[in-house]
């Protein structure tokens, strides 16, 4: 394609754009909001997906009623749509089904207790940080600063040699990284907000820092930060898995994703659904709360398409 | 100058703090290490004469001070489960971990660089499409999965590279290119948008309109200063390395230090563990420091500030 097809192709998607953003102002923010949704084909796939694995994770285990750690040494080994075994059995006979639909629930938890943790506490450091300028955002911002330079897994190890192992131990730290990832793009947001007009005509209106923090600038910020932290729901479920797999997060007879991968990896050859299974359903979770992550990003705030991807370029 | 000052005196602050967190967090749990190991049938005066005996009655600060005073004096004792000495272990763990480190770091810019450049010089064709289908790929998928996929259809399927183990190069390829595969994908991303930012630069119409051929622009040119965020932000590759190490190092049965780190945590090991979280906490935050650095020196505007 020559230079000039180039600049004419930009020109045309360009014009595109603005003709659609002049038709959509005709029509209600609410409904603008559904219509831009229902345009986005990988938003309505991740939410499916996702809807799906909820669904598995909250029902499954009571709809099949079966009991995770109940052993058959008959039925070791069972390839998917055994009789009595639908996805299959492992090393000690336990039904893969019911322990996939567990591991999917614990990697659900685990993602909605670090997610809020770090919406709650990344949202009040970058707002204190952001607002008051001066010492607390020297202080806040080395803090976030130093929690963010460092690997999360590593992070996690070490809390896990603190704390012994365990799913909380787990959920402190990915809580604690992505606080730190939280509250430094919230802090540049408010950063920027708090020189805006509207916060000084309500400086001069008198108003107390909490009120403008909670009435004027939080409202602000909780679009962005919402997006930002459907990320880490994606980072949080790889971390868990991950950890599950090396032996520090769930712990036996409790089933978790990464700890079925890392029990079936030994029969790779012969029986690999052990594996495949439970990896599966790990790479559906992330996906469908990637494509939610980045399907909400462009409907909500298309501003966020570099700092939200975790690109640490400047 | 005053920038990278600062960031010193910071990254010398944050090794003093982590080394005291380190320390406590693990002392703490400690207890425990007692149990790995004297017998189950020791009495509870051998136990309580045990704790005497490794320091853990004395005040934790003094221990603390005790604690750095043996790493300063090259002391770092014994682990706990099989008697090792500590010194020893992070001269061959050490070495294993830096074979497998250094090939992942050079895999990342070998492979991401030309990938990266390869996209932006076609972009919006089907290279560029499928390059950046392979970036979001490696972006996405959880290293622990990837090397399982691997290990599947390289190792148990094809036969063609070992599952496992140390040190051929033919065991190395496998761990090397997992570990890579995040670093990978970013560097392509990165390389591929900073040369397209590059490419409209006024300097490169001026080139242009000197007859400049366009190989030679964008070989030459728009790739030098394409090259300067990437090089100067290498550091932050060698924290995410790490990182990933301690799991993609246990899924091979790589004999390193996130290995001997993970197992030293897991069997409640903990001189061994305190000793190999310093290590790694020290490297991940020079190479941050380093990247900081880095950056401040290709960027002029950030010099004064």
């Amino acid at each position: 394609m020559s230079q000039r097809d180039a600049v004419e192709e930009r020109r045309v998607s360009w014009e595109q754009q603005l003709v659609q953003f002049e038709e959509e102002q005709h029509v209600p923010p609410l409904r603008r909001m559904l219509q831009r949704m229902r345009h986005n084909k990988l938003l309505l796939f991740g939410s499916a997906t996702g809807i799906l694995m909820l669904f598995a994770g909250v029902f499954g285990p009571i709809i099949s009623g079966a009991d995770y750690a109940a052993q058959s040494f008959q039925d070791i080994h069972l390839p998917p749509m055994s009789d009595g075994y639908l996805l299959g059995s492992d090393g000690l006979g336990r039904d893969l089904a019911i322990r996939t639909f567990v591991g999917i629930r614990v990697s659900l938890i685990v993602a909605a207790g670090v997610t809020s943790l770090a919406l709650v506490a990344g949202v009040v450091l970058g707002m204190l940080a952001g607002y008051y300028h001066g010492w607390s955002d020297r202080l806040i911002g080395g803090v976030v600063d130093f929690v963010w330079g460092f690997p999360l897994i590593l992070v996690a190890v070490l809390f896990a040699g603190g704390l012994g192992e365990g799913l909380f131990p787990v959920i402190l730290a990915v809580g604690l990284v992505n606080t730190a990832a939280i509250a430094r793009v919230v802090r540049g947001e408010v950063y920027t907000l708090s020189e805006r007009e509207f916060i000084e005509a309500a400086h001069a209106g008198g108003y107390s820092h909490f009120r403008i923090m909670w009435r004027h600038i939080l409202p602000n910020i909780l679009a962005p930060a919402f997006v930002l932290a459907s990320y880490y729901v994606a980072v949080a479920i790889i971390a868990e898995a991950a950890l599950s797999f090396i032996g520090l997060g769930a712990q036996p007879p409790l089933p978790s994703l990464g700890q079925m991968v890392a029990d079936g990896r030994n029969f790779l050859r012969q029986n690999h659904w052990e594996s495949t299974i439970p990896g599966i359903a790990i790479v559906m979770l992330v996906l469908s709360v990637s494509l939610i992550g980045d399907g909400l990003r462009d409907v909500f705030d298309p501003r966020l398409r570099h700092e939200a991807k975790g690109v640490d370029e400047e | 100058m005053r920038r990278i000052a600062g960031r010193t005196i910071y990254t010398l602050i944050v090794l003093f703090v982590s080394s005291i967190a380190v320390f406590y967090a693990i002392r703490l749990s400690g207890g425990d290490a007692i149990a790995a190991r004297l017998p189950a049938s020791a009495t509870v005066e051998q136990r309580e004469a045990f704790r005497e005996l490794i320091g853990l009655n004395d005040p934790i600060h003094e221990q603390y001070l005790n604690y750095i005073g043996g790493v300063l004096s090259g002391d770092l004792g014994k682990s706990l489960t099989n008697n090792a000495d500590i010194f020893d272990m992070l001269l061959e763990h050490g070495l294993n971990s830096f074979i497998l480190g250094a090939t992942a770091f050079g895999l990342v810019f070998i492979i991401g660089v030309p990938l990266g450049m390869l996209a932006a010089v076609r972009r919006n064709s089907w290279v560029d499409s499928s390059v950046m289908t392979f970036a979001v790929g490696g972006m996405a998928i959880p290293n622990f999965w990837l090397a399982l996929l691997a290990v599947w259809l390289f190792a148990s399927t094809l036969g063609w590279l070992p599952s496992a183990g140390c040190c051929s190069p033919n065991q190395l390829i496998l761990p090397a290119i997992v570990l890579a595969m995040e670093g990978i994908a970013l560097t392509v991303r990165m390389t591929r948008s900073a040369m397209l930012e590059n490419i409209e630069q006024d300097f490169v119409r001026t080139l242009r309109a000197g007859g400049l051929s366009e190989k030679r622009i964008v070989g030459k040119h728009v790739f030098r200063n394409a090259l300067v965020p990437i090089i100067s932000l290498a550091g932050l590759r060698i924290g995410q390395i790490i990182g990933y190490a301690l799991v993609v190092e246990v899924i091979f049965g790589w004999p390193g230090l996130g290995q001997v780190l993970v197992n030293a945590v897991l069997r409640r090991d903990y001189p061994v563990a305190q000793f190999f979280s310093l290590v790694l906490i020290t490297i991940v935050v020079l190479s941050n420091w380093l990247a900081d650095v880095g950056y401040t020196v290709a960027n002029p505007r950030l010099r004064k500030a």
